[in-house]
């Protein structure tokens, strides 16, 4: 079994955008550095209001892949959270079909389904699911999260101040582009509140 | 959070406010209530029973049930007979998962008035709930025949048949909704997204002169921007002929010079200049389809 690690960033932003669209499917991207597939560095935002039309995925797939690109980081997985409070399994993921492609540019990818049922203000694990491409196919994958203790506590905790506000999607974006999807303010922030901890 | 601080008049606009504009403000809704006028609410005279309901709503979205069920009780004893109370019960045990008796509240209200849209509505919203996509779809097409100039219910047949992925059904139902907003620069782009989605030569083209036309509606529209933009890149790197082509790719830069306008207001704080270059760059090796 293939097993995948979230750093804090990246887990951070997910549960965020999944918190901060409540009644909406959500997606965005996994990335990792050009030389461990298996670490998820960071994660990007992508989508709240309609998963299920090609264009923007086309604008923000290109665009993300070019600024990942030059912070020296690629693509290498999807997440999601769907609309339907138990929909949590990779059969029911919107848009895996974004998945599917970046099996077809990596070779592998990963992905992350945030699961409804257990994000809460004050979680008690991670609250995802994951998979890894395996011959064509979705296998289950392990997961974890660097520092677990510690960033679980600190997201339940900015769950309940109401951060997930600040996060920023490409949706976000494209209504407005002083919303910036890179999401450098929440960056600074997060970096200074988990120094805190 | 500053809806703490708020007064009481100030609250009470605030929440008149996102009713009217119809918001799905419900965490923020929930607090407004529960800090600034929950111990006031006599005070809140011809306002009140609106207000009620609306926070009754707005605490069945954030699971908040006990809430939920404290403003009911005010409503319905108020109103004992009402169908518009019926409809709110129905919805507290919509939430409560109790799909069943809600249906039964719900085809009770349609027994006693026929022309009644909201609960058939609910009955929808209840297959969405269970997951039972194509039911629902079905559900609501039953409706649209009685109901047919309800464009929220051609809206979200639309998003039925986009999560089942049948596009050109979803097309249909989004010109149904444009023939009641002929002038949304919002509906014309979504439509253009329909139809970039499907693809192949000619919807490609009927997706450019929806961009264009959103485009010609608002000219800041930036997802019509892109959408054009890749519709005459996929058109200038087809087989048209070449006077179709030559004018496709200067609209395409006519385009990226609009969006490079917009993008490089805020540029001063984000990165978005390379993502223009990115797109010149990348271009034409692009083609997923989702779903």
């Amino acid at each position: 079994m293939s097993e995948v690690v979230l750093s804090q960033k990246a887990y951070i932003k997910m549960v965020f955008h999944a918190a901060k669209y409540p009644h909406s499917a959500v997606n965005g991207l996994l990335l990792g550095s050009k030389s461990n597939k298996t670490e998820v560095v960071d994660a990007v935002p992508l989508f709240h209001q309609c998963l299920y039309v090609t264009p923007m995925n086309e604008i923000a797939l290109i665009q993300v892949e070019s600024k990942a690109a030059n912070d020296g980081l690629q693509i290498i997985g999807y997440y999601a959270a769907s609309e339907n409070f138990y929909d949590n399994t990779i059969d029911k993921v919107p848009a895996i079909k974004i998945a599917d492609k970046i099996v077809e540019n990596n070779g592998s990818a990963f992905v992350v389904v945030i699961d409804n049922k257990s994000l809460c203000m004050d979680m008690k694990h991670s609250g995802l699911k994951a998979w890894h491409s395996n011959d064509g196919k979705w296998a289950k994958a392990k997961h974890s999260l660097s520092d677990s203790k510690n960033t679980i506590d600190a997201v339940s905790l900015l769950l309940q101040r109401g951060a997930m506000k600040e996060l920023n999607d490409f949706d976000n974006f494209l209504d407005n582009t002083d919303n910036d999807w890179t999401n450098q303010n929440l960056n600074f922030d997060l970096k200074k509140i988990l120094a805190m901890h | 959070m500053m809806n703490e601080d708020l007064s009481f008049s100030e609250a009470r606009d605030v929440l008149r406010k996102w009713r009217d504009d119809n918001e799905r403000k419900s965490d923020e809704v929930v607090q407004v209530f529960e800090y600034c006028l929950a111990d006031k609410v006599k005070k809140l005279g011809n306002e009140k029973l609106i207000i009620l309901e609306q926070v009754f709503i707005a605490s069945l979205d954030c699971g908040r049930i006990k809430l939920a069920e404290d403003c009911i009780r005010v409503l319905i004893s108020e109103f004992p007979e009402s169908l518009r109370i019926m409809k709110l019960k129905s919805m507290l045990l919509e939430a409560l998962e109790r799909y069943d008796d809600a249906l039964d509240v719900l085809e009770s209200i349609i027994k006693r008035d026929e022309t009644n849209a909201g609960p058939r509505k609910r009955k929808v919203a209840i297959l969405k709930a269970k997951g039972q996509i194509g039911d629902a779809i079905k559900e609501m097409c039953d409706y649209l025949k009685k109901f047919m100039s309800d464009q929220e219910a051609w809206h979200e047949l639309c998003n039925l048949y986009l999560m089942e992925g049948d596009y050109n059904k979803a097309a249909f139902c989004m010109e149904e909704v444009l023939l009641h907003n002929p002038y949304s620069h919002l509906i014309h782009q979504r439509l253009g997204d329909i139809r970039y989605t499907i693809g192949g030569q000619d919807n490609i083209e009927i997706a450019k002169s929806y961009y264009a036309q959103a485009i010609k509606l608002n000219g800041n529209n930036l997802r019509a921007l892109y959408g054009l933009y890749l519709c005459c890149n996929h058109i200038a790197l087809s087989k048209a002929q070449i006077a179709k082509r030559k004018e496709a790719q200067k609209l395409a830069s006519w385009a990226l010079q609009k969006i490079s306008e917009i993008t490089e207001k805020s540029t001063g704080k984000s990165s978005n200049l390379t993502g223009v270059s990115a797109l010149e760059a990348a271009f034409g090796n692009l083609d997923i389809k989702t779903n």
